[in-house]
């Protein structure tokens, strides 16, 4: 037989409703009692019966992840949030809308009809009008991860990118490299334009003139890479050190430099964004922006439940940094 | 052109009438006001609009377009909440650009259009601020300043200043029927603050339990309320109304309570409202707003017995430049907003003088207005 909340209840000499609250992490219960009762569920491995507890509360302690496009880094944040989701009593849905409105509009009926509790929004740039229209309503219970609503305030978790790229051109910049090129994807794309926005900063804070030439708007892809480097090539003006936005547009230009004849970090420091898979197999171990990924499904499963509890999150926008990861591909050639 | 039609729009929510059969046509730049109480169906009329709740039954056009089946994002319109984003680590510039970046506008559009949105709402020198730079009246600039960079045919805004502090908000309300002058754009704006639906709409839509109560310029409600709700609604403080009975005394018509008051409805009121000739005999209700009630000992006018009554003074509320009287008459209960100069004191039996040529009268069955 499991044990039920009135065993625990009994072993410890409470009332029923304390355990409830203790192991809801509730208020309402002294500390000495809330240690005295965990252990107990500690011991036994008390699992809730989380049926019947949804019955009971009407909840169904289920929360729906809903991803634009599934990418690699989606997939760190929603490992994340399971993580912290199932520590709290949480299981978790996964809906990959594919960027299609119909997909997500289906999803989003889950909340909306209280088969889930809750919703993370994961990327899509934008919150589209299905979104809002969900968040409006009393069941609308969301949370938006790397997504910006124009319209309404909705508890969000974001990445500063902007800082991500400052992070990048100024750990080139410290190393007394001058002339840095950003090799990126359209700057009309967002997240794009937020990067140059930050490397942009820091050539001004360094007193550095914006040199255009270095400045490689491309498709994107490892083919851009390649042909951003020969492009500069043939202009016969190479920069000391590139800044690329992405890890596949990172494969293409070191894939060029590589071809060249030439040495990384001996001719050219690099720093990439985003630690991938991709990114991970260049050689040299290339340094990274690094995104939160962790952290941020943590707080954004950290909001979500706090949201559900009828509470609202101590910070409605949360900003998270980047980081930059140190690997061999930027060591000063002066070392 | 962007007017705003809806044709015999109804939304239902199961066996719920939301809004029920309403028909209004909002003129190209016009600033109309949705205004009633909690669940009188104002939000959900602007859904509509907006394309966010589906409609039941008949038609919403934008310009000349029959819009129920055209999704919200091709609508043209943009919409403004209270509850508005401004995310701290982007500068007024982002906040108000981001949108556009993301559906890829070239920059020299985005330039443009943020600047000329910053200018007309004066913060144009805030461009590179963070939000927490920011007073909280240039946040709310900034939150607007997302909306008009859509360069939308349609503003519809819900409750927009109801999180502001009460001075803040009486600003903001002066500052966006200003943008309204400037912008020159269509502009539908829900609230259930009456005095906010006063002060800035061309015309106000007052609504209730689904139904479109009355659509009228502001002055015009105010004095020409069609039924108790909307004199009622319409006010602070709201009208006093008193059960009466319409008498007739030679050729004069009386509206008579119960031994408390005899006020002789005007001669010329009556010629232009005829039909009350009907109700002679029967219930009515007298309204008076309470302006229109003075103290007869400071007034300046003839008082009469056919133009004032007796009342006790409950609670005298000195507002400065004015005082509220609370006051009872046998079993009716009124306010009089009298003049400063009044003496009146608690318990006081004082004589009301009521300024007959703005009286109102009401059936007291259907609650329409007769007079």
């Amino acid at each position: 037989m499991p044990l039920t909340l009135k065993d625990i209840a009994r072993m410890a000499g409470v009332a029923e409703s304390t355990v409830s609250r203790a192991i809801n992490n509730k208020p309402g219960v002294g500390e000495e009692t809330r240690k005295k009762i965990m252990e107990i569920v500690r011991q036994y491995n008390y699992q809730p019966n989380q049926l019947a507890r949804g019955l009971a509360i009407k909840e169904t302690r289920m929360l729906a992840l809903i991803v634009a496009d599934l990418s690699p880094a989606d997939y760190q944040i929603i490992k994340s949030i399971e993580a912290y989701a199932n520590e709290q009593g949480y299981n978790c849905l996964i809906c990959n809308t594919d960027n299609n409105l119909q997909k997500e509009e289906a999803y989003l009926q889950l909340l909306s009809s209280r088969r889930v509790d809750g919703a993370v929004i994961i990327g899509g740039d934008l919150a589209n009008i299905n979104i809002i229209n969900t968040a409006l309503n009393k069941n609308g219970l969301m949370v938006l991860v790397n997504c910006l609503a124009e319209e309404l305030l909705i508890p969000t978790v974001l990445v500063d990118n902007a800082q991500g790229g400052y992070l990048a051109a100024s750990h080139l910049l410290q190393q007394g490299l001058k002339k840095i090129a950003i090799v990126m994807g359209s700057s009309k794309e967002f997240l794009e334009s937020e990067k140059l926005a930050g490397y942009l900063q820091a050539l001004a804070e360094y007193g550095l003139e914006v040199e255009e030439r270095y400045i490689l708007e491309t498709d994107g892809s490892r083919e851009g890479g390649y042909e951003g480097f020969i492009r500069l090539l043939e202009q016969g003006d190479l920069p000391e050190a590139f800044f690329v936005t992405r890890d596949i547009l990172a494969v293409g230009l070191i894939d060029a430099i590589k071809m060249g004849g030439y040495l990384i970090p001996e001719d050219f420091s690099i720093v990439g964004y985003g630690e991938s898979i991709i990114s991970s197999v260049i050689n040299p171990p290339l340094t990274v922006v690094a995104e939160p990924l962790e952290e941020l499904g943590r707080y954004a499963a950290k909001y979500i439940i706090e949201v559900i509890n009828g509470r609202n999150p101590e910070e409605m926008i949360k900003v998270l940094e980047p980081v930059l990861k140190i690997g061999e591909s930027s060591v000063s050639r002066t070392e | 052109m962007a007017k705003v039609t809806l044709t015999n729009v109804t939304k239902r929510f199961g066996d719920v009438v939301a809004v029920n059969n309403a028909n209004l046509e909002i003129k190209d730049k016009e600033f109309l006001i949705l205004v009633g109480p909690s669940g009188c169906g104002k939000t959900t009329t602007l859904r509509m609009v907006a394309g966010l709740e589906e409609i039941t039954e008949g038609t919403i056009e934008i310009g000349d377009t029959v819009v129920n089946d055209v999704p919200p994002k091709d609508r043209d319109i943009a919409m403004v909440f209270q509850n508005y984003a401004l995310y701290p680590h982007m500068d007024v510039y982002n906040n108000m650009a981001f949108g556009l970046k993301l559906r890829k506008f070239p920059k020299e559009e985005i330039d443009r259009r943020v600047n000329e949105a910053a200018e007309i709402l004066g913060i144009k020198n805030l461009l590179d601020r963070k939000p927490k730079q920011l007073s909280g009246g240039q946040r709310q600039r900034v939150a607007l300043g997302r909306a008009i960079v859509r360069e939308p045919k349609v503003f519809l805004m819900d409750e927009p200043l109801s999180n502001l502090d009460a001075k803040l908000r009486v600003q903001m309300r002066t500052e966006l029927s200003k943008l309204h002058d400037r912008l020159q754009t269509t502009m539908i704006y829900v609230t259930h603050d009456q005095v906010e639906a006063m002060t800035m709409g061309d015309r106000i839509v007052v609504m209730r339990d689904g139904l479109i109560q009355q659509v009228d310029s502001p002055l015009n409600l105010y004095n020409n309320p069609v039924n108790m709700f909307v004199a009622g609604f319409i006010g602070s403080p709201a009208m006093n109304f008193l059960d009466a009975k319409l008498v007739k005394e030679g050729e004069t018509y009386y509206l008579e309570g119960n031994g408390d008051f005899k006020i002789a409805i005007p001669a010329d009121k009556v010629a232009t409202n005829p039909e009350i000739k009907s109700y002679v005999g029967k219930d009515v209700v007298f309204g008076i707003r309470p302006e229109d009630l003075e103290d007869a000992a400071v007034v300046e006018k003839p008082v009469t017995d056919d133009n004032s009554y007796m009342a006790t003074v409950e609670v005298v509320e000195p507002m400065g430049s004015e005082i509220y009287l609370y006051l009872t008459a046998n079993e009716h209960s009124m306010i009089a907003r009298v003049d400063s100069h009044s003496t009146a004191k608690v318990g006081d039996n004082v004589k009301l003088y009521v300024n007959t040529s703005n009286l109102h009268v009401f059936d007291a069955e259907t609650e329409l207005a007769i007079l």
